[in-house]
């Protein structure tokens, strides 16, 4: 069949036109065009945050963004972990369940409105209204009431807290009468506080852009722009970087660490966290794992050295429990898990449990290929590993679940935002707990009777008890502490630290 | 000349006052059958949730204890027996409150509203992306068949059909954005930053079009009425535009309908590479989340996307070949 050369041409011209149809649309903003010394911070997050509102969410992408727009009660230094003052001045301890702060005078919100130690109060107590459903009230739930005079907040507990103050660390402090003027949803939308940034506009779902706080108290911050970006795709946040779009990249992997380095305008920054990767036993209904001995021997199969270096990139450190060091109530005199893959065959021998398969129960959260490597340890040792995936709310659902019958061994991370040995004893191995499926009287009444003082020297004594029955018993084992991992421009100074707060006022970026 | 070009001539749709009744009865008829599926949908992706876990123990810290979760499946309504929240989840959607999301605290219809404008015009650019470049390299193929217009394109277009978004998205940045430093990498600022996008998102359904769009080609040109209007002197755009086209687009149609459905609903990996903030985003965020009502809402928009565009698309047919108008007619389109 013979087509006309002319129509072969027209539809040609079909082809071209839809080219430059891509190519001909405007390029205003195309590429970084930043001139002169920089002052605005680009940053790339995994995700959008999920709050603007300090009293609801918690998670990290949500408090790197807001937690500049507000005041905390206190803070943490961020080299000794120690708790400074903040807005709170000064703070005592009446009796053992009431504490008095002073707030800081002369704080005004961005509104202009006075910050009040009524304002502190109502922070709180929004938390621990049930009607608001803020997913921090577990992390408050031991305070009674909070009540403001003045520049004095009184805060009342339910019994003595140690970890009230690491937790008062986390709460940023909201305007009561623009909150109640405005609605909670209002609020969340647009926040106001009293911090050095100020909220300037957003893109639902793509960004939110803070600016200078001109009228902040504290010491005036040299960045006067700060785009936090949601992009969750490592790649895509790797290329910013290369390109220039982004000045720093959050939440990042070591893969992308290593993928960088050879960058000359990049930079890698990171910081041992107090979050740890750990194995937690089923010593309950957990079959070959309720033997002590086997447990051990697990601890001695784990090649730690292996899964740090060339799982974690090196952006991991070895630890001895499950608590790091970073942590109060930290014993110093754990024994260090030991990598003995001989003794730990014999021991499993001895134990009767060779050849016995264990289950471990996992979900996608978590790194497979670490998963992976545990279960190969553990096989190489004389014990089988059935390795059983569910997604993360099944996963929850079952090793939550007061029947104990999740399997033998899980594989998870924890982090209590709070710094305080209690904070890991309590939560994952006193008995009742929903993470615990380990019971041991000796040890519960340790922790009870640290939970109810809160005189350091005594604490402290009760937690290398404590933490002494857990190295004997093994209901788990600390694997490492993971690092937080930040790529950067190289113009960029700051100083990642362990609990990952992302203050902008303490960033530079060099011209 | 007269008598032959009119039966050349595609006659024009004309609708007597009976085929209006006709194609009212019809309209209603599956106004009914879209009702019947989108509260099947709503049904299934209810109870599919529901099986999926329990949103409260993902939403509570982990320094959580028993009762604080309790308390929160309480204050998330999801303490009540299923078929009591089903009911309740009917009635609010029947009143067109499709909820409130769980972790952003915000009506999920104002989030998919913030969202759509994003995925919307997304969507649009790729679809004009890929008819222009689909239907254009598709006639190119078919009337060069065996020369060189065929053998350059068909390698293109089966790479656009080969290569994943995840990977031409990556690639696109790669050299546009590191490299050559001329368009915006990720996110959205302006025109500039959807130029990537799109044209990621469009080569996978262009190329679909383009393959579409040679094969009815080449079967139109092998027809009589080609060669008869060409043996009548009718000029090459004459034969392109007035009979070639108008009989190769019901099959562009349908497939370019199916692609238009695909991309409104939000591509969920284009959006992720590129972080563009649209519907595919916060499908992913809702679903890892378990913000059920978000992704209810989600669904539940995604079904009647495509059912509407379905729709149009086969009352569209009935337009552009007054040939299925008749049939409808007799009552045969179901």
């Amino acid at each position: 069949m013979r087509v006309p050369k002319g129509l072969i041409l027209a539809a040609a011209v079909l082809v071209t036109a839809s080219t430059m149809s891509a190519c001909s649309l405007p390029s205003t903003t195309a590429g970084s065009t930043s001139t002169g010394a920089k002052t605005t911070l680009t940053v790339d997050m995994s995700s959008y945050p999920a709050s603007l509102d300090p009293g609801l969410q918690y998670d990290t992408d949500s408090y790197q963004v807001y937690r500049n727009v507000f005041d905390q009660l206190l803070h943490r230094d961020p080299t000794t972990n120690q708790i400074v003052p903040w807005l709170a001045t000064t703070w005592k301890q009446t009796n053992p369940t009431t504490w008095v702060f002073t707030i800081r005078s002369g704080v005004k919100f961005s509104d202009g409105s006075p910050l009040t130690a009524a304002d502190a109060a109502f922070s709180i107590q929004r938390i621990l209204d049930p009607a608001f459903a803020s997913q921090q009230n577990a992390n408050f739930s031991a305070i009674a009431s909070a009540s403001g005079s003045g520049q004095q907040l009184t805060i009342t507990t339910k019994y003595p807290s140690p970890t009230l103050l690491s937790y008062l660390t986390t709460l940023s402090v909201v305007p009561m009468a623009y909150v109640k003027k405005v609605g909670n949803a209002a609020f969340n939308l647009k926040p106001v506080g009293s911090g050095p940034y100020v909220f300037s506009s957003d893109i639902p779902g793509s960004q939110v852009v803070l600016k200078r706080n001109d009228a902040y108290w504290g010491t005036k911050p040299s960045i006067t722009e700060a785009d936090f970006r949601a992009v969750p795709d490592v790649a895509s946040r790797v290329a910013d970087l290369q390109s220039g779009k982004a000045d720093i990249a959050t939440d990042m992997t070591p893969d992308s660490a290593g993928q960088v380095k050879s960058d000359a305008a990049l930079q890698v920054l990171s910081a041992p966290t107090e979050r740890v990767s750990y194995l937690a036993f089923n010593t309950i209904h957990g079959g070959a794992t309720d033997n002590p001995a086997v447990r051990k021997a697990i601890s001695e199969a784990i090649d730690y050295s292996s899964l740090i270096n060339d799982l974690e990139g090196g952006y991991a450190k070895p630890v001895d429990s499950v608590l790091t060091p970073l942590a109060f109530g930290y014993p110093a005199s754990l024994p260090d898990y030991q990598y003995n893959p001989a003794q730990a065959k014999a021991m499993i021998q001895s134990a009767g449990a060779a050849g016995q398969t264990i289950t471990m129960a996992t979900s996608p959260t978590y790194d497979p290929q670490i998963v992976q490597a545990i279960q190969a340890d553990i096989e190489a040792v004389g014990l089988k590993v059935d390795i059983q995936n569910t997604d993360q709310a099944t996963y929850l659902k079952k090793v939550q679940s007061p029947t104990h019958s999740w399997g033998s061994i899980r594989f998870g991370q924890w982090s209590c935002s709070c710094l305080d040995a209690d904070g890991v004893a309590y939560p994952l191995f006193h008995t009742g707990t929903i993470w615990s499926s380990y019971s041991n009287p000796a040890f519960d009444d340790l922790v009870d009777k640290a939970r109810q003082t809160i005189d350091p020297t005594t604490r402290t004594g009760l937690y290398a008890q404590a933490y002494g029955v857990l190295a004997q018993d093994v209901p788990g084992i600390g694997l490492f502490q993971i690092e937080s991992v930040y790529l950067a421009s190289k113009n960029l100074q700051w100083k990642p630290d362990a609990q990952q707060s992302f203050f902008v006022a303490n960033m530079k970026l060099a011209s | 000349m007269t008598a032959v070009s009119a039966e050349l001539r595609t006659p024009r749709p004309r609708l007597a006052a009976g085929g209006a009744l006709q194609l009212l009865r019809y309209l209603a008829g599956r106004l009914v059958q879209a009702f019947i599926a989108l509260v099947g949908m709503s049904t299934a992706v209810f109870f599919a949730l529901r099986l999926s876990g329990d949103p409260a123990l993902l939403l509570a810290p982990p320094n959580a204890t028993a009762a604080d979760i309790a308390e929160l499946r309480r204050q998330l309504g999801l303490d009540a027996p299923v078929w009591r929240q089903y009911l309740s989840y009917l009635g609010d959607v029947a009143h067109g409150n499709l909820g409130y999301s769980y972790v952003q605290h915000e009506p999920a219809l104002t989030l998919i509203a913030q969202r759509m404008p994003y995925t919307v015009m997304l969507a649009l650019s790729a679809l004009v992306l890929s008819v222009l470049f689909g239907v254009g390299a598709g006639m190119v193929m078919a009337l060069s068949r065996g020369r060189l217009g065929e053998r350059v394109l068909t390698p293109l277009v089966l790479a656009g059909q080969a290569m994943p978004a995840f990977w031409t998205g990556i690639l696109l940045i790669l050299v546009f954005s590191v490299w050559l430093r001329v368009l915006p990498s990720t996110g959205y600022s302006g025109l500039s930053s959807l130029i990537l996008p799109a044209i990621t998102l469009a080569s996978l359904s262009a190329a679909t079009i383009a393959r579409v769009t040679r094969g009815a080609m080449l079967e139109q040109l092998s027809r009589d009425y080609v060669r008869t209007a060409r043996s009548k002197g009718a000029g090459t755009f004459r034969l392109l535009w007035r009979h070639l086209l108008r009989n190769i687009s019901i099959p562009i149609l349908t497939v370019v309908a199916l692609e238009t459905a695909n991309l409104l609903g939000g591509s969920v990996v284009t959006e992720m590479i590129f972080a563009w903030p649209g519907i595919g985003q916060l499908t992913v965020q809702s679903v890892s989340a378990r913000d059920f009502p978000l992704v209810q809402a989600i669904v539940i928009l995604a079904s009647t996307v495509y059912i509407v565009i379905n729709l149009v698309t086969d009352v569209a047919y009935g337009f552009i070949d007054p040939r299925i108008m008749i049939l409808t007619k007799g009552g045969g389109v179901s």
